[in-house]
């Protein structure tokens, strides 16, 4: 029997290496699962992370942009919802139809989408700052690969109101001219995080838990602007430029204690929703013509250009006269309609002279020869004193970016003709701002303020989170010079030149400005006035400018009612008190 | 058929229940880790859960069928088998072969394919167990020793060379070896031996480079060299360190989107571990040993040399690639590519699996003692 024999013999051999094999086994699976352990106990963590950095995908959830508001706290600058269209190429399963259904509904060119479409990335940005009912549409499609994002946009809800002043937002949200740029670090905010867990693909998995890091909104920019201050001297300066076919008009309404600037007006102004439509008719199609177009009408002329101030720089001259004591008010003058410096004969704007006339009705009357002779009386050195310390000679340092420097003769080139010249606000060019600011320091007691937009910034729950602090600088002129200026200003509205700056029964102080442009001959003018109120304590400064305007070109007609007009609505709204008639009093 | 003078004898119901377990857990796995890729695929989450549960139901079919008959009717079908499994991988190179992942390795028409490796493990283990029992002493001759390795390296050298699959090569040979080295007398020459080849494989693949020392190097280093292949081998230790200790949950699994290439083959025990924790993964492991252990309680009680060699053999088959599958997603030793019996997807060797339980069962099943009374049911 050969089974027999070998059962005999043999089976308990087998066993024991049978035995032994299983034994090997044991210990083979013992030693992996202390492998395991290892690695997913104690190298766990290192895996995990690692894992994780693999499998999560970053996404910004964009920060809405604070809102800048008025100083009654109307919304200025707001958001809307737009969406932002791209692709992810490994997701699109029908690539000609996403081509076609983007082309079609975005209006883009279809090359331009096939070729971002195609183009192997992980995400490809097609269009932002889509409609968000076209964003809706397509994402009704539901083409795979195709993702809408939510989005905001800034949105203007006066359109045009201070347009040069506000500024506007690029694509990315961000700031471009204006208080949008200058406060772009407070409105922008902080964009949120989600983290989403991807397959290999890159395609975000549903129902799992996202870490979301919510985005911060901006903070809301409170503004010194008054809306309905804006508005008014909007509608005063769109009537004037109307009327007199200006190149442009700007108003500065202005706290002349503090700086706070209730309006800036520079018409035409442009749409803030459609910032890169020329706000004239042009067949401008592009390229750096369009672009030079853009940047001249995006200018705030209020502290982007420059110009010769003319008569009402006599404020200036006047004051340094008064405060260095080579005039007084009762000083008298005679003149003869021209006056020699060196060779040069200057000719008064009245051919036939003022004749006899105190150095008060000088002022009123806006007599050249009289104040090139204050003028020489101060010399050079003291004047630019004064000129430094009524800060013509350098930039307001107003929240606004590219403001214009002083262009001014350098002192040692000054002579006599120079002097002359610069004493009636000729020779050098300043912008309307300085000289607003100087004229506040005039009749403020002395003070040079900071004119300034923001006041502070506000988060969305409403706390205070900066509260701006501009400088302010005493003791620029005595208080008794101010007190006489404001008596010298107040004449030349209620007598004098600046008549037609009369508000009734407001007390207002003021000087007008005529000046030629150069070049000398071009017939082309600038007709400006600065007027205040109430005269004796000023709680508010204007200066309204006009750029050539066409037929009668003088500042005591045409620029002095327009600041009038503004006045007799908003002193009222102000709140400022109707003075009593000198009559009564 | 209960007669006086010998014991009837029941399947080893732990074996049958475990069996059944681990297939119906392979199911759920498989459709675990391969929902996310069918869907993606073939926009179908039960693409791969709909052929395997073909096969699985083909494989309990089969499984009941061997168990059911006497086992040692194969042994008529040894030489056939051997025969067949050479004809079977040669098909593979007609265009009867199907290419498939960048390599040529079944066989088939249309919907219907077939690996021949997976045949070949279960040939090779039938024809040892035939030819070691038929003559059993005839093994402890060098001759004979030889004769019976070139038989096994032929099909591994024809499985390796024709089907460029190395994992089913290792797997025939270790079970042809284990075989032997079972039912020799001199079983030091064979570790001598075996100890020696080790060596030379060692020696020669420093010797080689190239491709294969590559792989060393990936083994060694995966994070620095997750381009050139490590990339599967990084992507199964991040799932087992995401698993940590409970794992994220049935179904839960971030690795098997994509990141583990083909989660449902070679790599499924990374999901399971990324899945069950470490607690789900030992579990697996105990339950392989478990049936490793049954293995052997039935080849010991074995009716016959035969059947204790076929149950040998199919323990061999278990427990190398249970034990180099894990090795591999531990990355203990260089991928291979190594499935994990009645968990990974795939047709064939699921079918072959059950088979072989089948095998296992009727072995378990059969009569101890009694010569005569088998003789009587032949007859």
């Amino acid at each position: 029997m050969l089974w027999g024999s070998f059962m005999g013999r043999n089976n308990t051999e087998i066993k024991k290496k049978v035995f032994i094999f299983v034994i090997g086994c044991f210990i083979g699976t013992m030693l992996l699962i202390g492998r395991l352990i290892y690695i997913m106990v104690f190298q766990s963590e290192y895996y995990q992370k690692l894992a994780d950095e693999l499998h999560e995908r970053e996404r910004n959830i964009k920060a809405a942009r604070g809102e800048i508001v008025d100083r009654n706290g109307l919304v200025l600058a707001a958001n809307r919802t737009v969406c932002t269209i791209s692709v992810i190429h490994s997701q699109i399963e029908d690539e000609k139809r996403v081509i076609e259904v983007l082309a079609n509904e975005l209006g883009m060119d279809r090359e331009a989408v096939e070729k971002k479409v195609t183009k192997i990335s992980s995400r490809e940005k097609i269009k932002s700052n889509v409609d968000k009912e076209i964003g809706d549409r397509i994402r009704e499609y539901n083409l795979a690969g195709v993702k809408v994002d939510e989005d905001y946009k800034r949105y203007y809800p006066y359109g045009s109101l201070a347009s040069k002043v506000m500024g506007f937002t690029g694509a990315d949200n961000q700031g471009i001219i204006g208080l949008e740029v200058q406060y772009d670090e407070y409105l922008m905010g902080t964009d949120g995080k989600i983290l989403t867990e991807t397959d290999a693909a890159g395609v975000e998995r549903e129902n799992v838990v996202e870490k979301r890091i919510e985005a911060i909104q901006g903070d809301t920019l409170v503004t010194t602007i008054d809306y309905n201050i804006q508005e008014y001297a909007t509608q005063a300066a769109l009537k004037v430029l109307e009327e007199k076919q200006a190149n442009y008009v700007s108003i500065i309404i202005m706290n002349p204690q503090n700086g706070e600037i209730y309006a800036m007006v520079n018409v035409p102004e442009f749409d803030l929703n459609n910032p890169y439509e020329l706000n004239y008719e042009n067949d401008i199609t592009g390229g750096e013509e369009l672009q030079n177009a853009l940047n001249r009408m995006w200018r705030n002329q209020c502290i982007n250009d420059t110009y010769e101030p003319g008569s009402t720089f006599k404020i200036i001259t006047a004051t340094a006269g008064i405060e260095t004591g080579v005039v007084t008010t009762n000083s008298t003058f005679s003149c003869p309609g021209f006056k020699i410096v060196e060779d040069r004969r200057i000719r008064c704007h009245k051919v036939a002279g003022h004749g006899a006339e105190t150095f008060v009705q000088a002022t009123m009357n806006s007599c050249n020869p009289v104040f090139i002779e204050v003028g020489l009386r101060i010399g050079k050195e003291r004047y630019f004193e004064y000129l430094e310390k009524l800060g013509i000679l350098s930039k307001t340092g107003i929240d606004l970016p590219g403001e214009a420097g002083t262009i001014m003769h350098k002192i040692e080139n000054v002579g006599d003709v120079e002097l002359a010249t610069m004493s009636f606000g000729q020779s050098f060019q300043i912008t309307p701002l300085q000289l607003l600011r100087a004229a506040s320091a005039v009749i403020n007691g002395g003070t040079l303020v900071t004119p300034h937009f923001a006041i502070r910034t506000v988060d969305v729950d409403g706390n205070v989170t900066n509260e701006f602090q501009y400088e302010a600088q005493s003791g620029a002129i005595s208080k008794d010079t101010s007190e006489t200026m404001k008596y010298i200003l107040e004449q030349v509205v209620s007598e004098g030149g600046g008549i037609k700056g009369q508000v009734e029964g407001y007390r207002i102080g003021g000087k007008t400005a005529t000046s030629e442009k150069l070049p000398r001959g071009s017939a082309k003018y600038i007709a400006s006035f600065i007027g205040y109120a109430p005269a004796d304590n000023p709680e508010v400064i204007a200066i309204c400018i006009i750029d050539e305007p066409v037929g009668i070109y003088y500042g005591g007609t045409i620029a002095a009612p327009v600041i009038s007009n503004v006045y007799s609505n908003i002193l009222p709204y102000l709140g400022i008190e109707r003075a009593v008639t000198n009559t009564e009093e | 058929m209960s007669k006086k003078g010998y014991i009837k004898r029941k399947w080893d119901m732990s074996l049958l229940v475990t069996v059944i377990f681990l297939v119906c857990f392979g199911l759920v796995m498989v459709y675990s880790t391969s929902s996310y890729e069918a869907a993606m695929k073939f926009n179908d989450s039960a693409f791969y859960l709909k052929k395997q549960l073909i096969a699985t139901a083909l494989g309990v079919l089969v499984m009941f069928f061997t168990a059911t008959i006497n086992y040692h009717v194969w042994k008529r079908f040894a030489i056939i088998g051997y025969l067949l499994t050479i004809v079977c991988i040669l098909l593979v190179m007609t265009p009867l072969g199907i290419e498939a992942n960048g390599a040529r390795r079944w066989i088939g028409v249309k919907s219907f394919s077939f690996q021949p490796a997976e045949l070949a493990k279960l040939a090779i283990i039938i024809f040892f167990a035939a030819f070691l029992s038929k003559k059993p002493n005839l093994v402890n001759k060098l001759g004979t020793s030889i004769t019976m390795l070139f038989y096994a390296g032929l099909i591994a050298l024809m499985i390796l060379v024709i089907t460029k699959n190395l994992s089913s090569a290792i797997i025939i040979a270790g079970i042809a070896y284990i075989m032997m080295i079972v039912a020799s007398k001199k079983s030091k020459w064979y570790i001598v031996v075996a100890v020696a080849l080790c060596a030379i494989a060692v020696g020669g693949l420093l010797l080689a480079g190239g491709y294969r020392l590559k792989r060393i190097r990936v083994w060694l280093e995966p994070e620095a060299y997750a381009q050139e292949g490590g990339f599967q081998t990084l992507q199964a230790l991040y799932a087992l360190g995401s698993g940590g200790l409970f794992g994220k949950g049935l179904g839960q699994s971030v690795q098997k989107l994509g990141f583990v290439p083909e989660a449902q083959n070679d790599m499924v025990f990374s999901i399971i571990c990324e899945e069950l924790g470490i607690f789900g993964g030992i579990a697996i492991i105990i339950l392989f040993a478990f049936m490793i252990w049954r293995f052997m309680a039935i080849a010991n009680n074995a009716e016959d040399l035969f059947g204790t060699l076929i149950v040998i053999g199919i323990m061999a088959h278990i427990a190398l690639q249970v034990v180099l599958n894990i090795a591999v997603v531990t990355n203990t030793i260089p991928n291979t590519g190594i499935t994990l019996p009645f968990i990974s997807y795939g047709g064939t060797s699921t079918v072959f699996i059950m088979a072989e339980m089948g095998l296992a069962l009727s072995v378990s099943k059969g009569k101890k003692i009694r010569r005569q009374v088998i003789t009587d049911e032949e007859a």
